[in-house]
């Protein structure tokens, strides 16, 4: 009895579990067989295919022969691209040279220095058969200056018609295969890699120099408008953005308050300056509020942006959808200061290398040119947007940036641990025995060269010394000095002349500080300029003075490419000038890197300053009590060249930690800078 | 299937599943159930009174099979759960094969022929994109259809297995709404990658009977392989009205700048072959053509140049003679060489691609994978994605008339440009080549960067390589700008109690010309400031800052009252310097306005016994850091103090209540890449380090604490940005044989 109620109840406990697992095991089956229904709010997705591995693939191997069926064709209908319509072989050798069709007729004075600025010009050459560029001007039809189809014209190929201004001349020719450089080229016509786009030019925009940008200070100051917003009279209003009213006309439902706005011809001072994209005339706005250094923001530009092949405008503008205004406004609003200050000092920089005068927009527009011809050996992007800008980092000295000394930073690369010494004897001509021996004491130092530059003969015997040296023979030229010889093999280089006198600790030192400032000019002796009121023109002085802007370039650290920009970017009436008055030759070198740096150079400490400074100075032999102050004359025709006054001041000199501090000279790395 | 019990088995083997065929359990616990019940049928209840020694080892071994079953049971019926957030148990188990059918009708519409002068402001509906937060586009992908004609013939292959993964890609991505609703944009999911796989005429009638069609704006489609014979044109037939293209192979005159976007032919190479990256460097061949089926007057073309030029150029073709069964895909031949198709291209510094009929070539892809330098043959071309990636930088580029110069062009490029051509193209393929993922998503990428423009991703990030963009340093002021003097500087004076010398130093500060503002940063909550009356009267206006909590980085806070650019950054005891001096900092910042322009100057070195950095206050010929006691500096650099110091340093200062100056000096060097500047001989202030009444030993944990603040921040900015320099700026008069009188800055302090 007692096992078959203890068997029923096993019996009962038994089929109760059984009822249990299939009841369980049944629903997992059913979950198996019928795949759950998606959930209402969860994201679906795209099917995960049970066969995704058996499908096939979009281009089957077999497939690759049929390709060849048809013969290589480049179809265009009557358009024009780079490869179809322009012709490179004309253009081997030296680059881009460019042949300019002299005007018919009476010219007007800025058509007049146009052409004598191109004239003047690395790119230029007289004649249109050796010429892989032939331009024509168009610039104003009101003058009457339009040309009549030129002589060469061949059906326009290898012709770039350059339409400065927007008034230009009708077209009264088939522009055939030409290119074209005009202002602010609507989207639909303008075709790309082809034509240039050029930024609309004022009509009273300076020929050369150019106003420099006119932010003052990098970060906008507190409190400043947001917005600018420029009015179809011409003129601007500055618009508060604080309330939710979305800004800009046509699309307020109401009026904004008189305490909102304010109307004003000039720029005003704010953070953003908004731009028509619809008007070619709003691109003059463009241009003004690139130098106001107020970041533009363009709706929906119908119009190319300037120089668009080369220039990434995304660091400079902002480029916006006019549909999505209260997006757009929060966007502002929200910028992150990091990005404020990036875009601000972008637009001053572009400004300042490619728009400020007539003569940097069509050495642009040039530069664009020969960059698409030079391929390879073109700028890299880098060259063309971070300062000191394409126009002054030649790519014919190197595509590799880090061969250039301003652009270690965003490299992360350091210049060379080594340096040059290049030392110029002129008449009379003694080797300077002593200078190369104190030179080639320096640890750093790589090399010696010795640039003759005298009647006498070269002497046969050189010092020992624990560095190669090379002795040049020179032209007796000035320029000479500046000349890129293959054979200066480091980024730096010391300019010496042979009557200069220098310990070995002081080269050291200064070699050391220049590798802090790889872009600038290092130098002992230094000069200053400054403004004679009573002439009406610039001076300069050899006084020790308080400040100075040039430093002697007879003792100099400075890195070798000034020696390419001197010889290939500089106009060769600069040159001869230096030639011609060999003390002018310091004025330009200060010129040029000042005009590329926009720095000053850097002085550093000089112990034989009081008893013999003189020999360090230019000029003729011969003890002087001061360093000779050159014909003021030079510094105003440099001055008119370049358009303005490059050169900067400083007040400061770079010494060593301990210079002259009453501590122990066992302390001291440089105590023979101190000795009297 | 067949399943039995093992009696006896014991507890541990208590059931075997036999598997008579090949076909695998599905799962175990269906084995367990099947078998259990096999056995329950068989057997039955029945047979248990029958058992009388034995039964006790059946209930066991019963009980056992039931609890296991149960178990089993269990962990099916909840392990699932646990994957359930995963797509994979979510979205449908479906066949390709099962997908809805659509009839087109003959007649129904066609798209207009496409408009070649679509931009994005005229034909695409940027409304639609209002919704879309945190600047991020919304993508919608339509379900897929199998469309037919009217005859019951199908349009097209249903969907290829790359347009599959770019779908799955864009799905997974943040991209993906499936609210059709609130997208911005439309992705059919008709696939038309391979414009010869498909019928015109009724894959553009499919298109047009989408749901949100609306001549097709704000609709993309993806297609890599246009045209057909024989003339092949380089854009997609398919007429599509206003919707985007993302194209394998546009030539200058089909492609829309700024509208359309370019993209690579994606090589299934990419996925099958594994190319371990091969440095930079010259390699075996300078110049290797791998194409087949090029077009014969090409072929000459190379041929020339490999007789002109000899072993550094290889030309190769398709096998002839290859056996049975060796894929020809993966060889390629030289004369009767065999060589293994993409390994080669590793051997060549340089590799041709010729346009075929079509323009746009996969073999790009299997180039830039091998780290080899395309050379770009096909005039008119759009490279892949050349709206944002610099092609220069990876390519070469040369016109089909210049063929035969092409040794010589590529000859003239320096050794140096060529590696970093080769390992750009690497990092190219690395990033937007590799996968059809990688290109969809870069596709997506440019067009999103066309609608929030203000949230574009930058140029360097596109197009610089990792080893770069680590490298490099920019330099948030980097425009080359002297502030005018007139601007003057903002002193901010941090003070607790100490207001008989807080007054002194405000009384010297005062003094100095270029001052424009002080502002006293009050920073004791328990204790108010001074009465107005008793505070002294300066020149410039005075604002006095309270703050809420005793913290050291109230020192560096980017306060509103700063209105200059300039910040000098006093100390409430700072009382030694002199007019002269301070005014001299100020001319030395206004030309070195990026960097950190201080007076006692510090050093750090690396302490070789311990294995970590050292703090260094001994005079030395050197400096790296200086003093923040009295310090000018860019105001930004407070913003970047305050809200972007890494990690947890801020906290961590305040916390320890020292360093706030070596993080200062931390960030400023490793945000612009550049050294401090010292200025004057100043050594110390009142000297906090030397003249301490106990000496040395609070000297000692001073320099201790001191330098393991050095070590903390090298090891959260994971670098050492700090700069070493030998020099320090002096006036340039300073010590000279010259009349004191004369000099600008004739006071300039001592020690």
């Amino acid at each position: 009895m007692q096992s078959w109620r203890r068997r029923k109840s096993l019996w009962l406990a038994l089929s109760a579990s059984w009822l249990l697992l299939v009841l369980l095991g049944g629903f997992s089956l059913l979950r198996l067989a019928l795949p759950p229904r998606p959930q209402p709010g969860a994201s679906q997705g795209w099917p995960r295919w049970l066969d995704a591995e058996l499908l096939q693939s979009f281009s089957q191997p077999r497939e690759l022969p049929e390709d060849t069926a048809s013969p290589p064709q480049a179809p265009h209908g009557g358009s024009c691209n780079w490869e179809a319509c322009f012709d490179t072989s004309k253009c081997r050798g030296d680059g881009l040279k460019v042949f300019v069709y002299p005007a018919v007729g009476p010219i007007s004075e800025t058509h007049r220095r146009i052409l004598a600025s191109i004239e003047g010009s690395r790119f230029h050459t007289f004649s249109p058969a050796g010429a892989c560029l032939l331009l024509l001007l168009s610039l104003d039809a009101q003058t009457g200056e339009c040309s009549s189809m030129p002589l060469q014209w061949n059906r326009g190929r290898n012709h770039l018609v350059l339409r400065l201004y927007p008034a230009a001349c009708p077209r009264t020719f088939q522009l055939g295969q030409a290119m074209v450089a005009e202002a602010s080229p609507t989207v639909d016509s303008f075709r790309p890699g082809f034509d240039v786009a050029l930024p609309f030019l004022p009509e009273a925009h300076p020929l050369r120099g150019g106003a420099p940008g006119q932010l003052r200070q990098h970060s906008p100051q507190p409190g400043v408008a947001l917005l600018a917003l420029e009015e179809e009279r011409g003129g601007w209003r500055t618009a508060d953005t604080g309330s939710s009213a979305c800004p800009w006309d046509g699309r307020c439902e109401q009026d904004p308050g008189p305490g909102q706005t304010q109307h004003q011809e000039t720029l005003p001072n704010a953070t953003f300056c908004l731009i028509s994209g619809h008007r070619p005339e709003a691109a003059s706005r463009f241009l003004q509020a690139l130098q106001a250094g107020c970041i533009p923001v363009l709706l929906s530009p119908r119009w190319e942006l300037p120089f668009s092949e080369v220039i990434d405008w995304t660091k400079a503008a902002i480029v916006a959808d006019e549909r999505l205004p209260l997006q757009v406004l929060a966007a502002l609003q929200e910028m992150s200061p990091a990005r404020v200050l990036a875009l601000r000092q972008q637009t001053q920089f572009l400004w300042d290398a490619y728009f400020s005068s007539v003569e940097k927009v069509i050495h642009t527009t040039l530069e664009v040119i020969q960059d698409r011809i030079f391929g390879t050996s073109a700028h890299p992007s880098l060259l063309w947007n971070s300062p000191p800008g394409a126009l002054l980092a030649l790519s014919t000295f190197s595509t590799s940036p880090q061969d250039f000394p301003f652009y270690h930073l965003q490299q992360g690369s350091r210049p060379e641990g080594r340096f040059s010494a290049l030392i110029w004897v002129a008449p009379p001509g003694q080797p300077p025995l002593k200078l190369i021996q104190a030179v080639a004491g320096s640890q750093h130092c790589a090399q010696i060269l010795v640039l003759w530059s005298n009647e006498r003969p070269l002497p046969s015997r050189w010092p020992e010394t624990a560095v190669p040296l090379t002795v040049i023979d020179g032209h007796r030229k000035v320029s000479d000095r500046f000349y890129p010889y293959s054979t200066i093999r480091t980024d730096a280089i010391l300019s010496l002349d042979a009557r200069s006198s220098l310990s070995t600790s002081e080269v050291d030192f200064a070699f050391l500080v220049w590798q802090s400032f790889p872009e600038r000019m290092v130098g002992f002796l230094t000069l200053s300029h400054f403004w004679d009121e009573a002439h009406g023109g610039w001076g300069y002085t050899a006084e020790r003075t308080n400040e100075f802007s040039m430093v002697l370039t007879t003792a100099a650290f400075y890195h070798r490419y000034y020696h390419t920009l001197f010889t290939h970017s500089l106009p060769k009436a600069l040159r001869t000038l230096a030639d011609e008055a060999p003390t002018c030759v310091d004025v330009l070198m200060n010129f040029i890197v000042a005009a590329v740096t926009k720095l000053p150079p850097i002085k550093v400490p000089y112990g034989k300053q009081r008893q013999e400074a003189a020999p360090l100075a230019p000029g003729g032999p011969g003890p002087r009590s001061k360093p000779q102050a050159p014909a003021p004359d030079c510094i105003n025709q440099l001055a008119a060249a370049f358009g303005h006054m490059p050169l900067l001041s400083s007040c400061l000199r770079l010494d060593p930690v301990l210079f002259k501090d009453p501590v122990s000279v066992q302390r001291k790395k440089y105590r023979s800078l101190e000795k009297p | 299937m067949s399943c039995a019990s093992v009696p006896g088995g014991g507890l541990r083997h208590p059931l075997r599943c036999r598997k008579p065929w090949d076909e695998e359990c599905e799962e175990e616990a269906v084995c367990v159930i099947m078998c259990a019940s096999v056995k329950y049928n068989i057997r039955g209840p029945a047979l248990i009174p029958r058992m009388k020694t034995k039964h006790r080892i059946y209930y066991i071994t019963l009980f056992s099979i039931v609890l296991l079953g149960l178990i089993a049971t269990g962990m099916f019926q909840f392990w699932p759960h646990s994957i359930e957030s995963s797509n994979d148990w979510n979205v449908e188990k479906r066949s390709v094969r099962d997908v809805p059918v659509v009839r087109l009708p003959a007649d129904s519409p066609i798209p207009e022929r496409g408009d070649l002068s679509c931009r994005m402001h005229t034909c695409f509906d940027v409304y639609r994109c209002g919704f879309n937060p945190k600047n991020k586009i919304k993508v919608y992908i339509y379900a897929l259809k199998k469309y037919v004609d009217d005859f019951g013939v199908s349009v097209s292959n249903t969907i290829s297995r790359e347009y599959n993964e770019l779908l799955m890609a864009i799905s997974d991505s943040d991209y993906y709404t499936d609210d059709i609703n609130r997208a911005c944009l439309f992705v059919p999911s008709i696939d038309v990658l391979n414009q010869n796989t498909l019928r015109i005429k009724e894959t553009a009638q499919a298109l047009a009977q989408l749901s949100r069609w609306d001549r097709g704006s704000n609709h993309l489609l993806f297609n890599m392989l246009p045209g057909g014979p024989p003339d092949y044109n380089t854009a997609l037939d398919v007429p599509r009205d206003r919707a985007l293209l993302a194209g394998g192979g546009f030539s200058t005159w089909t492609y829309r700048q700024g509208y359309d976007v370019s993209i690579p032919v994606y090589s299934p190479l990419s996925a099958e072959v594994d190319l371990p990256e091969k440095g930079p460097g010259p390699r075996q061949y300078f110049l290797l053509s791998s194409q087949v089926g090029l077009h014969p007057e090409y072929r000459e073309d190379l041929e020339a140049l490999q007789v002109k030029h000899g072993e550094s150029v290889l030309v190769l073709d398709k096998c002839t003679n290859l056996s049975e069964g060796v894929l020809s895909v993966r060889k390629r031949c030289h004369k009767h060489q065999v060589f293994d198709y993409p390994q080669v291209l590793q051997e060549a510094t340089f590799c041709v691609v010729l346009r075929g009929a079509r323009l746009g070539q996969a073999v790009l892809s299997d180039v830039l994978q091998a780290g080899c330098v395309p050379v770009v043959i096909a005039d008119s071309y759009i490279l892949p994605f050349s709206e944002v990636l610099d092609w220069k930088r990876a390519s070469v580029v040369v016109p089909e008339e210049k063929m035969s110069d092409v040794y010589s062009i590529l000859q003239s490029i320096p050794q140096r440009q060529i590696e970093e051509m080769q390992r750009q193209a690497r990092w190219f393929w690395e990033a937007y080549f590799q996968s059809i993922k990688a290109i969809a998503l870069a596709t997506l990428q440019i067009i999103n960067d066309r609608i929030y423009p203000y949230a574009a991703i930058s140029y360097e990030e596109w197009n610089d390589p990792p080893v770069v963009k680590w490298g490099s340093v920019s330099n948030p002021l980097f425009l080359p700008l002297i502030p005018p003097q007139s601007q003057g500087f903002t002193a901010i004076v941090l003070t607790y109690d100490r207001v008989e010398s807080l007054f002194r130093v405000i009384t010297e500060v005062s003094k100095v010309p270029s001052l424009s503002k002080l502002l006293v940063v009050w920073n004791n909550q328990n204790k108010n400031p001074p009465e107005d009356s008793l505070w002294p009267k300066i020149r410039v206006p005075l604002k006095v800052v309270r703050t809420a909590e005793n913290k050291l980085s109230n020192r560096f806070f980017p306060y509103d009252e700063i209105e200059t650019e300039a910040v000098l950054a006093i100390d409430d005891d700072i009382i030694m310097l002199t007019s002269d001096e301070l005014q001299f900092g100020y001319e030395v910042w206004r030309e070195f306005p990026d960097r950190l322009v201080g007076y006692p100057g510090r050093l750090h070195l690396w302490d070789h016994e311990m294995n970590k950095w050292k703090y260094e206050s001994e005079w030395t010929n050197e400096v790296s850091m200086v003093l923040t006691g009295a310090a000018f500096y860019h105001k930004y650099f407070n913003y970047l103090y305050t809200y972007k110091m890494p990690g947890d340093i801020k906290n961590w200062v305040d916390a320890h209540m020292n360093c706030e100056d070596i993080a200062m000096n931390f960030l400023v060097a490793n945000v612009t890449g550049k050294a401090v500047i010292k200025v004057t001989p100043r050594k110390k202030f009142k000297c906090p380090e030397c003249t301490a009444i106990d000496g040395l030993s609070l000297d000692q944990t001073h320099m201790v604490e001191r330098s393991e603040c050095i070590n903390k921040f090298a090891s959260v900015f994971g670098t050492m940005p700090l700069k070493v320099v030998e020099h320090r700026a002096d006036p340039v008069l300073y010590k000279d044989d010259f009349p004191e009188k004369l000099k600008s800055f004739p006071n300039i302090g001592s020690l």
